[in-house]
């Protein structure tokens, strides 16, 4: 379960502050859409919720445990086990085969090597583009990489997905692609947990808000 | 992240950037190949001043009865011996002509050495018997010289005031400091003979001075200008202060090298970490943890510097053979070690600076 309690943030010590001491819990096992006008903050929260960065205000609280505060280095281990992410425009290694992107998260989180492997190749399978492991980025398309993205946020099993702007740079059907991937995120139950797993999309992709389970306005 | 994990994101981030990679690698293959060319130079002539400063004829003491005073006798020759910094010690007298005892006063003279003491310390006898006293061992070149065509037969003293003869028993070549004799013949002194001059070889250059002190006192001269010295303490201060020369040197020169390449490695480094500044920042996103990102900037580094050493000496080694000057092992693995730990401690800051950079503000900038 992640929450937010009282939560603000301001990127200057007297400067704008945004959310506004936000409270809000997000339901594991829905996709939520963040959204609003540009300049509110909509990515921000998404690097506030996964602690890259800290709140001027106010907390962050997954699964019981108040990790905004926590130590940079645990910060770090959280967001490689229990979160993932999906960056706008996919963020892959250029020089690496999509494979080796997959299990980037899992190799910080202390896994060997080839139990990454495995469950990497499980995701792509899954997302449909398993051909595609021993490809580099710039032999896929768009929509391929978006789809590598998801499963390089999910190859830890974490419990939160956060993704900014996912289908932002994505045709209708690759956008229907990558949304339909996400939204299946959440029925995977994490490690037997009933509920499933929070995905929190930042968008104003209407496409995206009209099929998002919850929608959060900032 | 694992360790095994963190060597394969090194190798595989090296393999990628191969422009960084090789001038890594150029960098730590220069600073060993220079090293071992010009430092390595100095280390094996300081190597060699050394083995000479170690030879036994820089650890020759000889003391010489300038009055005939008789007073280097079988007892201070038997005493020199025992002292703790004597290697070996013996007492030669005046050497004397002699000539083949066939041919008589119209042969060929060469000199003879009269020498009390264990003969073995001076000489290695190669055929026949050692000497007993009165008898002699005679040379190679020796040997030829007087017509002798065994080692085996008697010469006597070639004076036209003195009469004496001794018996040829074998043959021997003269073992270091004693070259000298390898032109005559080698005579055992009577057991109470008195000797000319004492010759003490010290165990080390080091105590070449307690030496000459030590057998100062034995010898006894009741004057001052009784005896000469012919002491190796001015030639032994003189190489070691050659040697400490060649050492300062050699540091400065190989601190110099190391500085220079690590620097340029640093900056290397540096330029790669921001030019994959989006790449460390994904890493950071991702869930690597400072201490992650530090470990793989490093590791990246060591990789080629490894590679770049193994290259550097081997081209190091080979300039150095072109010059006859090879350098000590210990000193070719000691260059490759400073090298490598040169280029990584290099690229500890550039690691630490990819470290601390904010992940969001590397990710969100366009």
């Amino acid at each position: 379960m992640l929450s937010v309690r009282d939560l603000s943030f301001s990127y200057t010590r007297h400067g704008e502050e945004l959310f506004d001491g936000l409270t809000h819990e997000f339901t594991p096992g829905k996709v939520t859409a963040v959204t609003g006008p540009s300049g509110r903050g909509k990515s921000t929260l998404l690097y506030v919720l996964g602690l890259m960065l800290t709140p001027s205000r106010g907390e962050v609280i997954l699964d019981h445990d108040r990790v905004s505060h926590a130590s940079d280095t645990s910060r770090s281990r959280v967001r490689a086990a229990r979160i993932g992410f999906v960056f706008q425009d996919a963020a892959l290694d250029p020089s690496r085969v999509v494979l080796d992107s997959v299990i980037e998260p899992a190799l910080y989180a202390g896994w060997s090597a080839r139990r990454a492997r495995r469950r990497g190749r499980e995701l792509l399978e899954e997302m449909g583009v398993a051909a595609r492991a021993d490809h580099k980025p710039g032999e896929i398309s768009g929509g391929q990489a978006q789809r590598v993205a998801v499963c390089r946020a999910l190859v830890t099993d974490p419990a939160v997905v956060l993704a900014d702007e996912p289908t932002g740079n994505l045709d209708r059907g690759n956008a229907e692609g990558v949304l339909a991937a996400l939204t299946r995120a959440t029925d995977h139950g994490r490690d037997g947990e009933a509920k499933g797993r929070t995905v929190i999309i930042a968008t104003h992709d209407p496409f995206v808000l009209e099929h998002a389970d919850e929608v959060l306005a900032l | 992240m694992r360790f095994a994990s963190l060597l394969r994101e090194g190798l595989s981030t090296a393999w990628a950037n191969k422009v960084p990679t090789a001038l890594v690698a150029l960098l730590v293959a220069i600073m060993c190949a220079t090293t071992l060319a010009t430092v390595g130079r100095t280390a094996a002539a300081e190597q060699q001043v050394a083995d000479r400063l170690d030879a036994a004829g820089s650890r020759l003491l000889v003391v010489t009865d300038t009055r005939n005073g008789e007073l280097i006798g079988p007892a201070v020759v038997q005493q020199t011996r025992a002292l703790s910094v004597t290697e070996r010690a013996v007492g030669v007298q005046i050497p004397v002509d002699v000539v083949n005892k066939v041919i008589g006063a119209g042969g060929t003279r060469v000199p003879a050495w009269t020498v009390d003491g264990d003969l073995s310390e001076v000489l290695t006898l190669t055929a026949g018997r050692w000497p007993g006293p009165g008898e002699a061992l005679v040379s190679a070149q020796a040997q030829q010289t007087l017509g002798l065509d065994d080692p085996v037969g008697a010469v006597q003293l070639a004076s036209t005031t003195q009469v004496g003869d001794f018996s040829v028993v074998g043959a021997f070549e003269p073992r270091e400091p004693f070259g000298q004799y390898a032109a005559g013949l080698v005579v055992a002194a009577a057991p109470d003979a008195i000797s000319d001059s004492l010759y003490v070889v010290v165990t080390d250059s080091s105590v070449a001075s307690a030496a000459q002190s030590a057998v100062i006192g034995l010898v006894a001269p009741p004057e001052f200008d009784s005896i000469s010295i012919q002491s190796p303490v001015a030639l032994a201060e003189l190489q070691a202060e050659v040697a400490a020369d060649l050492g300062t040197f050699g540091r400065t020169l190989l601190l110099g090298v190391l500085g220079a390449g690590a620097l340029l490695v640093a900056i290397v480094v540096l330029a790669d970490v921001l030019v994959r500044r989006k790449d460390l920042g994904r890493r950071r996103a991702l869930g690597a943890t400072r201490g992650a990102i530090v470990a793989m900037v490093i590791a990246r580094t060591l990789l080629p510097a490894l590679l770049g050493a193994g290259i550097g000496v081997g081209a190091g080694l080979w300039a150095a053979d072109r010059f006859a000057a090879i350098p000590p092992w210990q000193f070719t693995t000691g260059t490759a070690i400073l090298a490598v730990l040169a280029a990584v401690a290099s690229a500890v800051l550039p690691a630490l600076y990819a470290a601390t950079r904010d992940p969001v503000r590397v990710l969100r900038t366009p």
